[in-house]
């Protein structure tokens, strides 16, 4: 039996609806833009509600919600045609938002240390304005190559979402997540 | 609801025809070649173990390949784990990685014709960290095979995963290391093999977390 009898059979087992999907995301893995469409909006309602169920902030939410689509891209060849697609994208969602919980962690964790380091050399400024004058801050930051920089600061100060950095600046979403996190890393190079 | 334009343009400006992944069993196959030579390695670059003509056929390479096909059985549990929405429930886990320790001392008991052969006085431990390290060099192949198999899917749980496949690399080298060691005392079995087997399921698991996914 060839792969895509093989399909066929899968997608005949499944209910109506779970079989429309598939389609789509055979669609998608072929190439075209109004299949991704069409997963949009059968799943983007859903998916919000459910991120919002687990973050508990709409903005938030938002946010994971189109991270969960970028992952849904890069993830897509390992989505199994005549398969179930929802179980697979629910599983990509929870996963972003676990990654994103963790990112978040190791952010407050690193901002808690600047503003700890910034609060030793004058504790009456604010955690924001500290690190930003901070001179050792300062002076690790200048050492950081412009483009990485950038990407650092709008998304570590300024809280950009990756997404919104890479529509911003024109590159895509995996090239300003490098950016920032060679960024950071040079930062704390320089730091230490 | 449609797509934000930016996520939508973000979306076409990489679109293009992809293939699916094979199923994790196919692409555990992949290994298979490279199982065969581990498990002929083993005892062929250094010696087979005194008793081979004893033990037979069947129990020697038989089983010794048995095992092996099990560890790629494992494997394939753990790439079908790395694919989003396919993840192994608590059950799955708990049988594979009992079945994976089962089956090596499962097979030295049809094996062995008694439990005291040991190394000689005074050489336990020096033979002991010689299995030991035989058994986990050899996996390391299979292994990083496994964690690049894996990490071109998407694992929700890469520890789980690499846990996996580190398992089955390691039950994989123990299946050489079966037609080259004839040790049957429980010490020697316990640190030198499945001390290896253990490490090997540790180092997956550190390696897993380690390489990014795509």
């Amino acid at each position: 039996m060839g792969s895509q009898a093989k399909d066929e059979a899968g997608r005949n087992t499944l209910d109506p609806v779970e079989a429309e999907l598939c389609s789509h995301m055979q669609g998608y893995l072929d190439g075209r833009i109004e299949a991704f469409d069409a997963l949009y909006a059968a799943f983007a309602g859903r998916l919000r509600g459910y991120l919002l169920s687990l973050c508990r902030d709409a903005t938030l939410a938002d946010d994971l919600l189109q991270e969960t689509f970028m992952q849904i891209h890069r993830s897509r060849r390992t989505y199994q045609p005549g398969r179930p697609v929802t179980p697979w994208v629910y599983a990509i969602a929870r996963n972003v938002y676990l990654m994103k919980r963790r990112s978040a962690g190791r952010r407050v964790r690193f901002e808690e240390a600047l503003a700890a380091d910034s609060r030793a050399s004058d504790g009456s400024r604010d955690a924001l304005g500290t690190i930003a004058e901070s001179d050792a801050v300062r002076r690790a930051l200048r050492e950081v190559p412009p483009d990485q920089r950038q990407a650092l600061l709008m998304h570590h100060v300024q809280g950009w979402s990756f997404i919104e950095i890479a529509a911003r600046l024109g590159i895509r979403v995996n090239a300003a997540k490098t950016r920032a996190f060679r960024g950071m890393k040079k930062m704390r190079e320089h730091l230490k | 609801m449609s797509a934000p334009k930016e996520l939508r343009d973000a979306i076409e400006r990489d679109l293009r025809p992809t293939r699916p992944l094979r199923s994790p069993w196919v692409r555990a196959l992949v290994l298979a070649p490279l199982a065969v030579a581990i498990v002929l390695s083993v005892p062929g670059l250094r010696f087979f173990r005194s008793d081979m003509s004893a033990i037979g056929f069947l129990r020697a390479w038989g089983f010794s390949f048995g095992q092996a096909f099990a560890g790629l059985v494992i494997v394939a549990a753990a790439l079908r784990e790395s694919i989003p929405g396919r993840g192994l429930s608590r059950g799955a886990i708990a049988a594979t990685v009992a079945l994976g320790l089962a089956i090596p001392v499962a097979l030295l008991g049809v094996t062995a014709s008694a439990f005291d052969i040991g190394p000689a006085p005074g050489q336990a431990l020096e033979e002991g960290i010689g299995c030991f390290r035989v058994s986990a060099i050899s996996a390391i192949p299979a292994l990083i095979a496994a964690a690049f198999l894996a990490a071109r899917a998407f694992p929700m749980r890469p520890g789980l995963a690499g846990a996996l496949y580190g398992l089955g690399c390691g039950l994989i080298a123990d299946a050489g290391l079966r037609l080259f060691c004839e040790y049957t005392v429980p010490s020697h079995v316990l640190f030198g093999h499945g001390g290896a087997i253990l490490a090997a399921m540790v180092f997956g698991a550190v390696v897993a977390k380690i390489i990014p996914r795509r």
